[in-house]
């Protein structure tokens, strides 16, 4: 196996990764960079626990190999902002509740972060559509629908 | 919050502390005693820490416990932090089950911090020189109330000194009405850390030189109990897996098996690779009579109530009822699959887990490891909700055993797939009812028989090891809530405690939720029966003055108006509606038991009477907690029971193989997404000052008789089996299948491979009479030194690397990972593996010592420098035809790159295709070795496009037929379609299956972007082909596009193309809602996330199943291909990946797959037949394929 140096950028900083290019990006994200907000899930895309961006898109990380994203821009949820400076859509969730055991929060809040991003005036259906694959167990969806909401109304409110 | 690395060391090294200690520890107390237990510690900068043997399950109580210590300490809620489950600190409560958090294993804390704020004032009542009544407290500072300026704060108050105390129970909480953080809703303390990715979850830990294992479970997935389990095991191929880097050892203790490996993905890459013979698995009973089968199971009927003369009364009764009810097996259905942590040393194991029973997985640890339980810590970590015993305390175990023969700390995930079949499954459950009604309608006698075959589970990899026999035990747990809340006069109520059948433990709701479903429903129907409306019916027998209050409160917070037939809440086209209601007090552990928090639905659905859909459009829910320490936690857990217990009741139920759990994925398992979420109108009553009670578990209770009450209310029909799929609502309206059943004829197709190579034989052995007219062995070419650099202008070279994209040089000569044009990837054709060679201009092992003569005679008459003949999957038929100008630009290329000194393995047929000189004959048979001739009445673009696809571009090496032979089929067959490596190469003529016929336009942007909107993703063979075509000018891939486009007889317009794919999308999202049958329900969980029109919007390309060919095509190969094999090279990454499903799906999973996607995707084509027995083979033709590659030493 030839293995050569793979250029991504996560979270604004470069990286090199001298990695098989088919290594999973979540366990790139998780082993190598140790940013621990995208989660494992299924492996299949099916639940979206480890959704990330990628170039400001929603994707799974789960599925996609380290080749996928060289040259490419990446961001996980810690990308958006910690725990003393939230950005607009993690405070949304903190303020509404959006979560009980919080496994399946990173993907919830990507979700909402890209659907914000292309459609900042997304209404309650578009809402429910877009997070229609993201599995949730605790049956938290109501706090979830609640956080995404929020976080449109202050992203009107506020751009 | 760094729960997980505090010590009893720590906490001895402090200067000030005062500790609240067990009433059973050692008098006096003693800190350092490793039995002391800690409920409390108050520190010298007045932080406060308090301990709970329960643990968070994700439900919150973090949150509540510490509020309870706010307020009986008095200190600002900031102050607390909470120390959950902490084994060798806090005290042992036992599992977190049951909802008895708050109700029973908070209260010693509460009285320890009430103990220590008494404590505290009598230390500043010295201090300060006043009786204690004298003072109050805020946020832990004493002050004088005689208005002196005189304050004392806890901390200060400790002195350097330690102060422990002996939890007493004559201490007086506080009471109600001077309440300030119980009872305020309060937000969660996790929250922010996880909404910000810094939260440490039991999957977050991470050790200095960690390493990460993975196991590999058994084929009887799910079973724990029988002989066979842990002896069946008969060898591991450790050649297997050879190939995968980075593996430390392989572990295998009777039927465990587990990997250990520097890496996460080569533990799991060696863990699926990994071949085992296992003995065959034993049939499980039948799954499909899940009645019968519990009816059968063997049990012990345990008499729990017999009040009055049951048999008497039923035998006077007016009218006799019996009735079934049965409950299906549901998973837990942790979204992140469990995870653990262990860390073996010398002295002792510590393991990192999410259990909710540390207590008791330490003990069960160590029997398995042979250790003392002092020498087992358990550091418990958050992990995802598991709402009962899923598999975080199994994958304990196996990180322990991994971490021990490795010696190193060892983390262990387990697979979406292990977690599915091997959990401990919520038990199956069947409710038998036979009551008796007197002439004016009244319930005389219930007769209630309950079978629940399930246990505790115990720990997988004891059994799998063999250190605890696998014969179940028989736990009693069925008994929950058996008792109905109603009082009859006549009450026989019997448990038969039974093992279990699959591996099962508690799920949320235990056996209430099952019981109170035929509770709830029979009172139901009896009130219909007698014609009084339901609520008033059941107030005739409910005498708790708080049930009354609840039920009468919820009804009029519904705007309940009372019925006596079905049919009143009206309908609207296809759509009937209903209204149900259900009342339950969740009474819970040890019979009799007790009870946790009142509950009442109000259930509005909508039954569809064409398809059997059942939508549940609100629920109006009712709860008394009692005294509710956080209200915003208490509606949460509302809103959670409600919400997920509406997806266990319409969706979810385990699915089985003959043998074992069927249900690995999502796919298979719905549950309940956005969509479906009803409006839920929540009513809390308020009942601050009585005891808290428990809320974790009760309003999920009455929801599946509330849901059947609504649906009989709707219908007229009684549904007494969970879940409620359209299926069983069709068959239960007498509704007609609306699917088309599979058809039975037997498999029309392609012919297997081992006859198409008994062709080849045949022929070959006839093509040998033919030798004596052709040459079979020609000349070398003598060689020369490589040309060189400069002997080619730039330019000319860079025509070359255009013109080798255009004849994918590259990607038959470079191996999976290997250096490009080095060679050794491995051709699979009918006639064996070719390998191919090496042509990067190496003298030695490529051809760089090639002449340019030689070049071209290999060019167009397929022979070596050497004189060796070559085989035709070097498709010098079609190359031939190039013209002299293009094959001295692609020379110039060729020895313009870098020489790779490696040859990769020989090719080696079988004879007689070894016979190489045989291809003389086949030469003169079907090669044509002249160059292009353009066609003079075609444009210039056109013969453009005809040279390239004809020429180089070789496209009907894959896209036409071959004989038997191996040769290409010319004529009206030309481009007909062929088959490549497995894949079917679509017809590129009018013969095209395409839905949308191809338009020019769209032929470009195939061949531009890998991916055309109205056709779909290049995939298989065609994807490096694609990337290939990358450096290809956009005028030449124009002409191919306009030649292939005119091979069609007829052309489309684009907008007649775009109105034809819009047309198509529409039939399809319209045609087959996606609930409607099993293949259905997996397409939406696993398939519509990406292929659905209006999924969301994710990276990568969102390909049509409408449109796509293979839906399409005569036989279902690569659709197999596809699903089983993933694609994770695609022609461009932003196209996206798509995972293998082989895993996840089973072969007859994939069948009901392949038959709904055929039904609704092209409804138009006879449906698919043989489908499982199809997709077993591929499975075996992809396994084949991946070991080919992996020997290839890639």
């Amino acid at each position: 196996m030839v293995t050569k140096a793979i250029g991504v950028t996560v979270n604004g900083k470069g990286h090199e990764l001298a990695l098989p290019p088919k290594t999973p990006l979540l366990n790139v994200l998780r082993n190598d960079l140790e940013l621990n907000g995208p989660k494992f899930g299924c492996g299949l895309g099916e639940c979206g626990a480890c959704t990330v961006l990628i170039d400001g898109v929603a994707a799974r990380a789960c599925t996609i190999p380290l080749a996928g994203v060289e040259g490419r821009h990446v961001t996980t949820l810690e990308g958006l902002g910690s725990e003393g400076a939230p950005d607009i859509v993690q405070r949304a969730f903190i303020e509404a509740q959006g979560a009980q055991c919080g496994y399946c929060l990173n993907g919830m809040i990507m979700m909402v972060k890209a659907l914000l991003l292309r459609r900042p005036d997304a209404g309650v259906e578009e809402i429910k559509r877009e997070l229609r694959y993201n599995l949730c167990r605790c049956g938290t969806h109501l706090e979830i629908l609640e956080s995404a909401l929020l976080a449109a109304t202050r992203l009107r409110q506020h751009g | 919050m760094d729960e997980a690395r505090l010590t009893r060391a720590s906490l001895l090294a402090e200067s000030s502390l005062l500790a609240v200690v067990g009433a059973d520890c050692s008098d006096p107390p003693n800190l350092a005693d490793q039995a002391t237990s800690l409920f409390l510690t108050v520190h010298g900068d007045g932080s406060v820490q308090a301990f709970n043997g329960h643990v968070d399950l994700g439900t919150g109580i973090r949150t509540a416990l510490a509020q309870i210590v706010a307020e009986e300490l008095d200190v600002a809620f900031e102050r607390v932090s909470m120390i959950l489950g902490h084994g060798g600190l806090g005290p042992d409560q036992g599992a977190t089950i049951a909802s008895e958090t708050i109700q029973i294993t908070a209260l010693p804390l509460r009285r320890a911090a009430a103990q220590a704020r008494r404590y505290l004032l009598e230390l500043a009542a010295v201090e300060l020189k006043v009786a204690p009544e004298n003072l109050h407290v805020n946020d832990g500072t004493v002050s004088c109330d005689d208005g002196s300026n005189r304050f004392v704060g806890y901390g200060e108050l400790l002195g350097n000194r330690h102060h422990l105390l002996r939890l007493t129970d004559d201490v007086a909480l506080k009471p109600v009405e001077q309440h300030r953080v119980i009872g305020r809703s309060q937000p969660r303390v996790d929250i922010p850390a996880k909404a910000t990715g810094s939260f440490t979850y039991v999957h977050d830990m991470r050790l200095p030189g960690m390493l990460h294992g993975r196991v590999v479970r058994p084929p009887y997935a799910g079973i724990d109990a029988g002989d066979f389990v842990g002896r069946s095991l008969i060898a591991i191929d450790e050649g297997s897996i050879a190939h995968v880097p980075g593996i430390v050892k392989l572990v295998r203790i009777g039927d465990f098996i587990g990997i250990v490996a520097e890496r996460e993905e080569q533990a799991a890459e060696a863990a699926a690779a990994l071949q085992v013979t296992w003995k065959p698995v034993p049939s499980l009973p039948d799954m499909d009579d899940l009645a019968g089968t519990l009816r059968a199971n063997p049990s012990t009927p345990r008499l729990l109530e017999d009040k009055g003369d049951t048999p008497k009364a039923l035998a006077e009764a007016a009218r006799r009822h019996r009735r079934t009810y049965l409950w299906p097996y549901h998973l837990h259905g942790s979204i992140g699959p469990s995870c653990s942590l262990a860390d073996w040393q010398p002295g002792g194991l510590r393991v990192w887990s999410g259990t909710q029973n540390p207590q008791v997985l330490r003990r069960d640890l160590a029997t398995l490891m042979g250790l003392h339980e002092g020498q087992v810590e358990i550091l418990r970590l958050e992990a995802a909700g598991c709402f009962g015993r899923n598999c975080a305390d199994d994958v304990g175990a196996d990180a322990a055993l991994l971490s021990r023969a490795v010696g190193r700390p060892v983390r262990v995930q387990l697979t979406r797939e292990q977690e599915h079949a091997w959990e401990p499954k919520g038990a199956a459950q069947l409710m038998e009812v036979e009551g008796g009604q007197d002439a004016e309608g009244g319930v005389t006698a219930y007769d209630f028989s309950v079978y629940y075959p399930s246990n505790g589970a115990p720990l997988l990899a004891a059994i799998l090891t063999g250190a605890v026999s696998s014969t179940p035990t028989v736990l009693q747990m069925g008994d929950r809530t058996a008792i109905p809340p109603y009082d009859y006069a006549n009450r026989h109520i019997v448990c038969h405690d039974m093992p279990p059948i699959v591996r099962a433990a508690w799920l949320r709701g235990v056996s209430s939720l099952p019981n109170s479903f035929a509770h709830e429903s029979f009172i139901d129907e009896m009130a219909f029966e007698a014609g009084v409306d339901p609520i008033e019916y059941r107030l005739r027998y409910l005498h708790d003055p708080r049930a009354i209050d609840l039920v009468k409160a919820t009804a009029e917070r519904a705007g309940w108006t009372p019925r006596t037939s079905w049919g009143s809440a009206g309908s609207e086209g296809d759509i009937l509606r209903g209204r149900g209601f259900a009342y339950a007090l969740y009474v819970h552990s040890k019979f009799p038991g007790y009870g946790a928090a009142w509950s009442a639905w109000v259930a509005d659905v909508e039954v569809n009477r064409k398809t059997g859909e059942v939508a549940v459009t609100k629920v109006t829910v009712g709860q008394d907690s009692g005294q509710m320490i956080n209200p915003a936690g208490v509606k949460q857990q509302i809103h959670g029971n409600v919400v997920q217990s509406i997806g266990r009741v319409m969706k979810e139920e385990v699915s089985f193989t003959e043998k074992a759990v069927a249900t690995k994925d999502w796919g298979d398992y719905p549950i309940i997404t956005f969509p479906e979420l009803p409006l839920v109108n929540v009513l809390m009553v308020d009942r601050q000052s009585e005891p808290p009670l428990g809320v974790g578990e009760s309003a999920a209770v009455p929801s599946a008789a509330a849901i059947a009450n609504a649906i009989y209310d709707a219908t007229g029909v009684r549904f007494r089996e969970v879940p409620f799929t359209p299926e069983r609502i069709r068959k239960g309206l007498g509704i007609p299948e609306p699917l088309p059943a599979p058809s039975a004829e037997p498999a029309r197709g392609r012919r297997s491979r081992g006859r198409l190579l008994g062709y080849a034989v045949a022929a070959a052995a006839a093509g040998i009479g033919l030798l004596s007219n052709f040459t079979p062995w020609r000349s070398a070419i003598e060689p020369v030194a490589r040309p060189l650099p400069g002997v080619y202008s730039d330019a000319t070279i860079e025509r070359g690397r255009q013109l080798a994209a255009i004849g994918d040089c590259a990607v038959c000569h470079t191996a999976d990972g290997g250096l490009p044009l080095a060679g050794g990837r491995r051709l699979e054709t009918p006639f064996g593996t070719i390998v191919t060679t090496n042509i990067t201009p190496d003298p030695d092992h490529g051809i760089g010592n090639w002449s340019y003569p030689a070049f071209v005679r290999a060019m167009r008459e397929g022979i070596h420098r050497d004189g060796r003949h070559l085989y035709p999957a070097f498709p010098y038929g079609a190359y031939a035809k190039t013209s002299d100008a293009d094959l001295s630009a692609l020379y110039a290329f060729l020895m313009a790159q870098e020489p790779v000194a490696a040859s990769p393995p020989e090719t080696r047929l079988a004879f007689p295709f070894s016979l190489r000189p045989l291809l003389a004959g086949w030469n003169a048979l079907f090669h044509d070795a002249a160059t292009f001739k353009s066609n003079p009445e075609k444009s210039a673009l056109w013969n453009r496009g005809a040279y390239l696809v004809e020429g180089l571009g070789h496209c009907s090496a894959c896209h036409s037929p071959r004989n038997r032979l191996g040769a290409e089929v010319k004529g009206p067959d030309h481009l007909s379609g062929g088959t490549v490596e497995g894949w079917d190469a679509p017809a590129l003529t009018a013969l095209s299956l395409a839905p949308v016929p191809w338009t020019e336009a769209e032929l470009f942007t195939y061949l531009r972007t890998g991916f055309s909107p109205l056709h779909g993703p290049a995939a298989g063979p065609m994807a490096p082909v694609i990337a290939s075509l990358r450096d290809v000018s956009d005028d030449d891939l124009r002409a191919m596009a306009h030649y292939l486009a005119d091979l069609r007889a007829t052309r489309t317009s684009e907008a007649e193309a775009a109105e034809q794919a819009a047309s198509l999308e529409a039939r399809a999202s319209t045609s087959m809602p996606p609930s409607l049958s099993q293949g259905a329900r997996i397409y939406e969980g696993a398939c519509a996330v990406c292929h659905a029109a209006d999924g969301p919007t994710l990276w990568g390309s969102r390909p049509s199943l409408a449109l796509n060919s293979n839906l399409q095509a005569a036989r279902p190969d690569n659709l197999l291909r596809v699903i089983l094999g993933g694609i994770d090279t695609p022609a461009y990454a932003e196209l996206g990946y798509m995972p293998s499903f082989a895993a996840a799906f089973d072969d007859e999973q994939v069948a009901q797959l392949l038959s709904y996607l055929r039904s609704r995707f092209a409804p138009d084509q006879p449906a698919w037949t043989d489908l499982a027995r199809r997709a077993g083979e591929v499975r075996e033709i992809l396994r084949h394929e991946r070991l080919t590659r992996a020997d290839g030493g890639s």
